[in-house]
């Protein structure tokens, strides 16, 4: 139990927070400007995943070229970005759209309806067993020396997620659809009242973290290497737990939660063991919100004026 | 330039407002008084598209707008700045003022309307930078305001807009409203001091119930005993 062992650990926990943090953002946007929960995100992702496999194969990318690699990684992650945002953007209009005026009870349980629909689709796309995802990116060190290991798969998920996050957050700062998507999130009546187009801004959103969600699904193959239909429920529900942790509805708090999470999932499974995991993960869950229920980064109170 | 014939709208099973018509004409400040629970708010509401209109006809500067979505009425030129304020409070005063103008494109035009709001409430523009909910209730008035004025609309739906202010804020926001017509806006202003409306209104309309009872020029309405008995106080 070295310094270096520590810092490995601080490793995995930053790449694998990085990729939880890119789930959670899509809860945290979801929620925050309709205040949905949706439960059907996990399984939006696993299906990005599946879409990611079968590209891989029909692309023959296990045994191209170095080039032909990169390439090949950028275009899944552009192919599942737009596959999973189009089909959040077409799971609000069918099926939370016409719940936006219903009991917060109703769209809950449609999203778990949805949540079960797509665990059935990527049943039947890949079948019930785990496939593996083949191995596309070299095992090599990029570090000097023996002692830590961070590789090509490493870089790889810091490369997509960091921009990817830096470019959200000036999204929702200084843009003309960013400052929409906040109003509407504070006020969806006022923010019409003054001219905004409240459903679009809302596929908008959704658009943007299913896309989020579709890029974290080729991660996901590339850096775990195994995916099944089964995945979204897990890699959800701690996705979800990272924007609850960091404060639902908050997107600095998504990232916080992942990193989070990430960082408490590898050194519990390095020091505790891998079967306390989750129970470690949930037990600092209730501890936070037992002090800070509204999460690291959410507003201490609903002010409403 | 707003026409509205005999309108039905409610809430499920209420019918809050129950066959009302009245007329804006272009440039003109219009009251409407009523009690609370009357319909005024479910009226500017039904206007705005938010609540949906069950039976009769909206028209603006003569096409209908029934059925048409909130954002797409506030481009046709009605601003609407609604009951209870509803600034953004987690948006900063300039960002709430340059929301106002979301439906425009022309920012340089928009910059100096800011500017002008600025003007005419000068603690606005030393509040820029700062959170729309930490404003008093007075300044979040004027952000709401001066929000929908960076609009330019050609129709103002005002809702209550002194409600709960302090006797001097009152009077600044009422001078701004008096001066809106000079400038060819015109204005229907729903409030519960009716005294200081029907002073500034060219007409008025009693709203009870979800009908209309009575109307007439502002000074009809400020000496008719129906009125001066129930929302003016005075026997
Ligand atoms: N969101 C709502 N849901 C159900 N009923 C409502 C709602 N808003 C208003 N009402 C009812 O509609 C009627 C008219 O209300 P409102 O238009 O707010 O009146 P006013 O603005 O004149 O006080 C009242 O009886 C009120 O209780
Ligand atoms: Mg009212």
């Amino acid at each position: 139990m070295s310094v270096q062992f520590f810092l490995q650990q601080c490793l995995i926990g930053l790449t694998n927070g990085a990729l939880v943090a890119l789930v959670a953002l899509g809860y945290t946007m979801v929620y925050g400007i309709i205040g949905l929960i949706n439960f059907a995100h996990g399984d939006l992702i696993m299906l990005g995943a599946c879409l990611a496999l079968s590209l891989v194969t029909a692309l023959g990318l296990a045994t191209a070229g170095p080039t032909a690699t990169w390439l090949g990684i950028a275009l899944l992650i552009v192919a599942c970005g737009l596959f999973c945002g189009t089909l959040n953007v077409c799971v609000d209009r069918i099926v939370y759209k016409p719940l936006r005026n219903a009991p917060k009870l109703a769209p809950l349980v449609s999203a778990i309806g949805v949540s079960f629909i797509f665990m059935n689709i990527g049943l039947f796309w890949i079948g019930p067993s785990d496939r593996s995802f083949p191995e596309l990116l070299p095992s090599t060190n990029l570090l000097p020396g023996e002692g830590l290991q961070f590789t090509w798969k490493d870089l790889l998920v810091l490369v997509v997620v960091v921009p990817l996050m830096l470019g959200l957050s000036l999204l929702v700062k200084t843009t003309r659809l960013g400052r929409a998507m906040r109003a509407v999130s504070q006020d969806p009546t006022a923010a019409a009242l003054v001219g905004v187009d409240v459903d679009r801004v809302i596929a908008a959103t959704f658009f943007i973290g299913g896309a989020l969600g579709g890029a974290a699904s080729v991660i996901y193959g590339l850096y775990i290497n195994t995916i099944g239909f089964q995945m979204g429920f897990q890699n959800g529900l701690y996705a979800f737990t990272a924007a609850v942790l960091g404060g639902i509805g908050s997107i600095p708090g998504a990232v916080v939660g992942g990193l989070v999470i990430g960082f408490v999932r590898s050194l519990s499974s390095a020091y505790v063991g891998e079967r306390w995991t989750g129970a470690i993960v949930f037990a600092i869950l209730i501890v936070i919100l037992v002090f800070r229920p509204e999460g690291l980064l959410g507003r201490r109170t609903k002010e409403k004026v | 330039m707003l026409e509205v014939e005999n309108i039905e709208a409610g809430y499920g099973p209420i019918r809050a407002l129950d066959g009302v018509s009245l007329h804006v004409a272009a440039g003109e400040l219009v009251a409407i008084i009523g009690a609370n629970g009357a319909g005024k708010t479910t009226l500017l509401m039904a206007i705005s598209g938010v609540v949906p209109i069950r039976s009769g006809q909206v028209r603006f500067e003569g096409r209908p707008v029934t059925g048409l979505a909130p954002h797409e009425i506030v481009r046709l030129g009605i601003g609407h700045s609604p009951e209870g304020r509803r600034i953004f409070p987690r948006l900063s005063v300039r960002e709430n003022l340059e929301l106002g103008g979301f439906t425009r494109s022309d920012r340089a035009e928009m910059r100096r309307d800011i500017d002008e709001v600025c003007g005419l409430f000068p603690v606005l523009g030393s509040r820029m930078g700062q959170m729309g909910g930490t404003l008093s209730g007075g300044e979040q008035q004027m952000l709401a305001l001066g929000r929908a004025l960076v609009g330019r609309p050609r129709l103002l739906l005002l809702d209550e807009p002194s409600l709960g202010l302090a006797p001097l804020v009152v009077a600044k926001i009422f001078e701004v409203i008096a001066g809106l017509s000079a400038r060819g806006i015109a204005v229907v202003l729903v409030e519960q001091n009716a005294r200081a409306a029907l002073k500034l209104a060219s007409r008025g309309y009693v709203l009870e119930t979800g009908r209309i009872t009575l109307s007439g020029s502002g000074t009809e309405l400020a000496h008719d005993h129906r009125v001066r008995d129930a929302y003016l106080g005075e026997g």
